[in-house]
């Protein structure tokens, strides 16, 4: 007899999701994601200035903060017709760079790693390591007054949770460094970006902070640490429990999906674009021994709005996307977009990027026999982590030899005020994923705003032929003997690292659709 | 140790549909059994399940997202001195946080209504509240709105954290139509005190400080006329404590971020609200004083001012209404200096 699980609020992620899913025989048989909030920032930015959207959209989130920013800004800059220049690149490119580093520490170990360890194991620590037994005694203190929120409650640990206390002890050390660790990372971004979250310095046309070599020194030295708690501390945490305890759920392929993944391709290591970090591409049905990389044609994405709480129309590309609420469709069960790219469900974010990359690290792990889903997922975040310090490296050279010639330019002043008219698309890859964002302009406003956002991919209904989204397909077939502690349906939707507050939807209180759709 | 006590007949059933052999899995297990099976895990165990009532001194917090996009969340984990772990897990007791907290679901929900059963807490409240329909923002089938009026009825004191939620900030020009947290609460009839600690994030010396302020004495702190902590906001404008406010006085307008010479020049032009934006950033700043808006060349957009978002938009002209205002206010500075 199938069992209906609904996870509500799923935590440690951004913003509002319910995640419900049937499990029969110990096994989640169907799954439908929800996200329950929604502003409606694009319908309101119609009208407005243009110049407005970089720094509104910015706060579609607060986590992966600025990425809306920059697509924002370059789809201003094609728009504009503005031309930004090395510099400006350089300086964008190394505050998303600060970004990522911060967004994947934040995320294996304030999001993530509780999922994997049990954290009461600390208690048993035996060692003698002083660092380590501070952390004991803490953890101890926190059990002996009977006040261990927000470590506890939780979800009871289950077989996978890894609980060996020396193991579990360095991981909550590690815990605690990282929060200091990405406070730091966010630090250095706001050497250039002003500030954290949101920075201000990404507008159309480049940036406005013009760097000098203190700046500039100072974010080297930051990122010299950043480069060593990566390299010794969460590369090599992220291993141990990935080829370690975690090698089962990896071999198990535990949070597959569709097996399609999509890539735009970003982080230009030259002004031509032509070597770039993370490469462009999509892989449909991935035959991991053979992996074949298609171009990207944007024009083959489509919106379909059938399950979601929008005015119904056919599925369209974004820059006919449109906003309107309707919140009595009785088939919609979500306020989240189902995108579609050539008609099919993609998977965008880290995974996705190191599988079109061909990345070495990963197609070995692959080729040890682990399978692409969540475990792969979070390999994937470290390792391109590694690739994003390395970079910064490359960037910074590059950018103290622009600064110090004359001329030096990180703006695009000719093409600063808004054109009568025009329209443009700019195109991120976010830590979460591919993001897009499209722009059409009517006397000097904005006359329609859409977004594609990473988590609108994952996250995404079934399309108006009935095929699950990412995170739904994602969740088939996991393994949930306990229906009280369902701890793999949380790893495999946290692998992601969701940020729902961009994607958006609504439950009908009174009638609770979502429910009688799910016992039709 | 046997293999039972280890993995259930189940799970191994289930390794196995996925092309784990069971010999392979055991095999793995009984290494990993050799570590756990010598583990007193008994007392662990049965402190960690229990929803026990604490007997820590610590203050409660409860805390909240509306419509909200987390960013405040960041901002309170960008506080480095103390650090942030010190102040979750030592000097409050954070019993709920979407966020942060291990918990997740029906496990979540149960602590914070334990702790709205409890009382007494510091409720935290991020984002806006929707008002043109509950539907904007539902929470486990309710509306968000009910959770958060009924936090409110039994916590100590509610600080609504971010623009959004001081004042509607972006939200208020959304369809959602979002309103501040103490307009919500006017409207249930419920009478709490309110302290807004505006600017989109928040700045998180503005949050801890006023938490320790509230740890430390057990009072409020004295808000200015808009509901914000007297230290942080209120009577001398950014303008006034600009350092390129000598650049303003000199006509001095940056036109050109290309060009070096202009720096530091006076942002009025391209669409800079400091004169309408009352608080301490330009002597604070932002990340352990590493920087702020003004500092990148970026603009004040007065986000920690009611009229954010919608009454300052748009964001970078310097010929609508409110500019014009900026500019007549120069006129005086200039008058004042020649006389």
């Amino acid at each position: 007899m199938a069992k209906k699980i609904t996870i509500h609020p799923v935590t440690r992620i951004e913003g509002h999701l319910t995640i419900e899913v049937e499990v029969d025989n110990g096994k989640v048989v169907d799954a439908w994601s929800s996200g329950t909030m929604a502003r409606g920032f694009e319908a309101m930015l119609t009208g407005k200035d243009p110049r407005d959207a970089p720094y509104v959209t910015s706060r579609f989130c607060g986590v992966c903060y600025s990425v809306h920013q920059l697509a924002s800004a370059r789809a201003l800059d094609a728009a504009f017709g503005a031309k930004v220049p090395w510099g400006g690149n350089l300086l964008r490119n190394l505050v998303m760079g600060a970004e990522y580093i911060y967004d994947h520490v934040l995320h294996f170990y304030q999001l993530s790693a509780l999922d994997y360890i049990d954290i009461m194991a600390v208690a048993e620590y035996k060692g003698k390591d002083k660092d380590l037994l501070a952390v004991k005694d803490k953890i101890v203190n926190l059990v002996k007054e009977k006040d261990t929120y927000p470590l506890t409650p939780r979800y009871k640990p289950d077989d996978f949770s890894v609980k060996d206390p020396d193991i579990v002890t360095s991981a909550v050390s590690h815990y605690i460094k990282a929060l200091k660790m990405h406070a730091k990372a966010r630090n250095m971004g706001a050497i250039w970006g002003g500030r954290t979250p949101h920075y201000q310095n990404i507008v159309v046309g480049g940036v406005t902070s013009y760097p000098d070599i203190n700046q500039w020194a100072r974010f080297r030295t930051m990122l010299d640490e950043q480069k060593k708690f990566v390299e010794e501390v969460y590369i090599p945490d992220v291993l141990a429990f990935g080829t370690g305890p975690l090698w089962p759920l990896a071999t198990m392929g535990v949070g597959g999906g569709h097996y399609n993944y999509l890539s735009y391709g970003d982080f230009p290591k030259d002004p031509a674009w032509k070597d770039i970090v993370f490469p462009a591409g999509t892989i449909v049905g991935l035959n991991p021994a053979n992996i074949k990389v298609e171009p990207v044609n944007t024009e083959k994405i489509t919106e379909s709005v059938k399950y979601a709480w929008y005015k119904e129309n056919k599925p369209v590309h974004p820059y006919d996307g449109e906003q309107v609420f309707n919140l009595d469709k009785k088939e919609a069960y979500t306020f989240i977009k189902a995108p579609r790219y050539d008609g099919k469900p993609m998977e965008v974010g880290p995974l996705a990027r190191m599988l079109v990359a061909k990345n070495p690290t990963l197609i070995d792990l692959v080729k040890k026999g682990a399978k692409p889903g969540a475990v792969a997922r979070h390999a994937s975040r470290a390792i391109e982590t590694k690739l994003m310090v390395d970079a910064c490296y490359n960037w910074l050279d590059q950018l103290l030899a622009e600064m110090t010639k004359p001329g030096f330019k990180i703006h695009d002043t000719e093409h600063w005020n808004p054109p009568e008219s025009g329209m443009g698309a700019g195109f991120h890859e976010a830590p979460r994923g591919a993001l897009g964002h499209w722009i059409k302009i009517k006397n000097k406003k904005i006359a329609n705003y859409q977004a594609v956002v990473p988590s609108t991919w994952n996250a995404s209904p079934r399309c108006e032929k009935g095929v699950r989204g990412q995170y739904e397909e994602a969740l088939i077939g996991a393994p949930v003997p306990d229906p009280e502690n369902p701890n793999n349906v949380v790893r495999i939707i946290r692998s992601f690292d969701p940020c729902l507050a961009c994607a958006i939807h609504i439950i009908d209180p009174k009638t609770n659709e979502i429910r009688k759709f799910l016992i039709e | 140790m046997k293999e039972d006590d280890v993995v259930s007949k189940r799970l191994l059933d289930e390794l196995e549909v996925h092309g784990i052999s069971r010999r392979d899995f055991i095999k793995y297990c009984a290494t990993t059994a050799a570590i756990l099976g010598l583990s007193e895990m008994e007392f662990t165990t049965k402190v960690a399940e229990a929803l026990e009532k604490p007997t820590s001194k610590k203050q409660p917090v409860v805390w909240l997202e509306g419509l909200a996009c987390a960013g405040c969340t960041i901002s309170l984990s960008q506080v480095l001195n103390p650090p942030v772990s010190s102040i979750i897990l030592d000097k409050i007791s954070l019993r709920y946080h979407m966020t942060i907290m291990a918990a997740a679901g029906e496990v979540a929900e149960a602590a914070r209504r334990e702790a709205v059963k409890e009382g007494g807490y510091i409720l935290v409240v991020e984002g806006a509240i929707p008002s043109a329909n509950d539907r904007f923002w539902m929470h486990g089938g309710r509306p968000g709105r009910e959770m958060v009026e009924e936090a409110a009825k039994s916590a100590m004191a509610v600080l609504a954290v971010g623009a959004c939620s001081a004042y509607g900030g972006i939200p208020r020009a959304c369809p959602a139509k979002g309103i501040s947290v103490s307009d919500a609460l006017k409207r249930a009839g419920i009478n709490k005190p309110v302290i807004n600690i505006s600017t989109c994030p928040v700045h998180p010396d503005h949050l801890a400080g006023t938490l320790l302020y509230v740890l430390v004495t057990g009072k409020l702190p004295e808000l200015d006329s808009k509901g914000r902590p007297a230290m942080y906001f209120g009577e001398v404008s950014m303008h006034d404590n600009c350092r390129r406010r000598a650049h303003f006085d000199a006509g001095e307008f940056l036109k050109d971020w290309n060009d070096p010479k202009q720096k530091n020049w006076c942002l009025l032009e391209k669409g800079c609200k400091g004169p309408m934006s009352y608080i301490d950033c330009t002597v604070r700043r932002w990340n352990d004083g590493i920087s702020f808006c003004l500092d990148c060349g970026g603009l004040c957009q007065a986000c920690g001012e009611p009229i954010f978002y919608d009454k300052v938009s748009p964001l970078y002209m310097a010929d609508d209404e409110t500019s014009k205002k900026i500019f007549a206010m120069r006129k005086t500075g200039q008058s004042k200096e020649n006389s």
